[in-house]
């Protein structure tokens, strides 16, 4: 079943907007003067389909629109033109550390953060402890996050993630650079396995990841954008490699 | 309707840590909340005679003014923020935006909660009737869903416009005298006037249902139309603009 559609979509920015005061905004309406358009094309033309049960990949340079690509599916930024066609609730997750607050417990983190992924009050009670277990963090529940090491941190940002993505069973899953957990060795390789299980629950999934050995052990399927362009589709070893050998 | 539901629920998380960001855990923050009104308060009543009012029940009818603007002051300047204060935030997740505005009211209805106590310990202390408090509850939901109308088109301006919190402080600072909170409008000839002033409307109605015990109902009227006049053009706004909200910032 197709999940994801897009046809021929394009993003432009506008990097010349600049967030004006009040008085600036007055003045420019009354004078004659133009503002300049200073538009870069961030997507140019993408067309791509993953279906259900598909992993997809997606590779290429800083700033060539990897994440601008997933933010337009995820409905965060409006295309310019072209078409989306989702066919389901997509979920998208861009790095772990999101909502997250300093100064409150983690207790109090963990109905945060599950409640801005999605999670009612109800679902949040009953994937808790869960969520506690897997962090291996239970003697922490009341100390507040400022008091946490980075590793712990993530440790705790990775629990809540994934189960609460997974708790929605969602059809269609977003994930930019949301693989590794930042964790020590045994929890890196535990969190993995918790990663491969939600990706591979049959839900179609869009990767962004530096990582190529990661793109190239579970995707289907790669994409090389560069400049906003699409630059060749194929399977993950040759547009791994045919990336590798364009950095050269 | 499970989509209500669900802006609904963000709100209350949102608001629950902020309240507990604010006040870092402790409930003694409470008492922040309320020294600032209590001072203006007793500075205003100690004025009292050079103002020269002669207002029955004058200590209860500045501060319920008092409380009833300070909600609205407080909601309103703290939603410009909200959007574009959490670049980061709405960039990386995908949440109701709209829960963003929300739970800056119900921020602020905490602290409201907390006023309205101390009012009606004063109440008390001056041997009023409580009977009119009773219809308190619903004159605060209509200057709830006023504010949150106003709060929702701030905080699309506030998106765009990066000094809006500085244009509205001048512009509540202005309302606030504009509107009688220490002085009736009898005293300034202007009665034609207030009746531009969306506030004046719902203070009117809750000095008359709570301290007067006068239960006009045609206020319900009134209130009913400003706020839903206000939410639909709030939202209209919002919603129309929100989708640019990610990028603008």
């Amino acid at each position: 079943m197709e999940r994801i559609k897009a046809n021929r979509v394009s993003k432009k920015f506008n990097i010349r907007i600049k967030r004006k005061g009040i008085l600036g905004r007055l003045l420019f309406l009354l004078s004659d003067e133009k503002e300049e358009n200073m538009e870069i094309e961030v997507l140019k033309e993408i067309s791509i389909s993953v279906n259900s049960g598909e992993i997809l990949g997606l590779i290429g340079r800083n700033g060539s629109g990897k994440s601008t690509l997933l933010r337009v599916l995820a409905g965060i930024y409006q295309a310019d033109s072209g078409e989306i066609k989702m066919n389901g609730e997509p979920v998208y997750l861009a790095g772990l550390n999101n909502g997250l607050e300093d100064k409150l417990t983690m207790r109090e983190n963990i109905f945060l953060v599950s409640s801005l992924l999605g999670l009612g009050q109800k679902d949040i009670k009953q994937k808790f402890d869960e969520i506690v277990a897997f962090s291996e963090l239970k003697d922490y529940l009341d100390v507040k996050l400022s008091k946490f090491s980075s590793g712990m941190i993530s440790r705790l940002a990775f629990s809540i993630s994934v189960f609460c993505v997974s708790h929605k069973n969602p059809d269609i899953l977003l994930l930019d650079e949301v693989f590794s957990s930042g964790g020590d060795k045994r929890f890196q390789e535990k969190s993995l396995k918790k990663m491969e299980e939600l990706i591979k629950g049959g839900a179609a999934v869009i990767l962004v990841s530096h990582d190529l050995d990661l793109i190239q052990k579970y995707c289907n399927r790669c994409i090389l954008i560069e400049k906003g362009i699409m630059k060749k589709e194929g399977l993950p070893k040759e547009v791994t490699k045919y990336y590798l050998d364009s950095l050269k | 309707m499970s989509k209500i539901k669900n802006i609904l629920g963000v709100s209350a998380s949102l608001a629950k840590a902020g309240f507990k960001l604010r006040n870092e855990g402790s409930y003694i923050g409470i008492f922040w909340y309320l020294l600032e009104p209590l001072l203006m308060f007793m500075i205003l009543l100690g004025l009292q005679r050079i103002i020269n009012a002669e207002i029955p029940s004058y200590p209860l009818y500045l501060l319920l003014g008092l409380i009833m603007f300070n909600f609205f002051s407080n909601s309103t300047s703290q939603a410009i923020n909200v959007i574009s204060g959490k670049v980061k935030f709405i960039k990386s997740m995908k949440i109701p935006q709209e829960a963003l505005v929300i739970s800056a009211l119900l921020q602020t209805t905490f602290s409201h909660i907390f006023e309205i106590i101390l009012l009606g310990v004063f109440m008390t202390y001056y041997g009023s009737s409580f009977l009119g408090m009773l219809f308190y509850p619903l004159i605060f939901i209509f200057l709830f869903i006023f504010s949150l109308g106003i709060s929702l088109i701030l905080a699309t301006l506030g998106v765009f416009i990066t000094d809006m919190n500085n244009v509205w402080r001048v512009l509540t600072r202005l309302l606030w005298f504009a509107t009688p909170i220490f002085y009736t409008v009898k005293e300034t000839g202007l009665t034609k006037v207030m009746a531009f002033n969306p506030l004046y409307y719902f203070i009117t109605a809750g000095r008359d249902f709570v301290i007067y015990q006068r239960f006009d109902m045609i206020f319900f009227i009134y209130l009913a139309l400003i706020s839903m006049a206000s939410l639909i053009l709030g939202l209209w706004i919002f919603e129309r603009y929100k989708n640019k909200f990610a990028e603008a910032v």
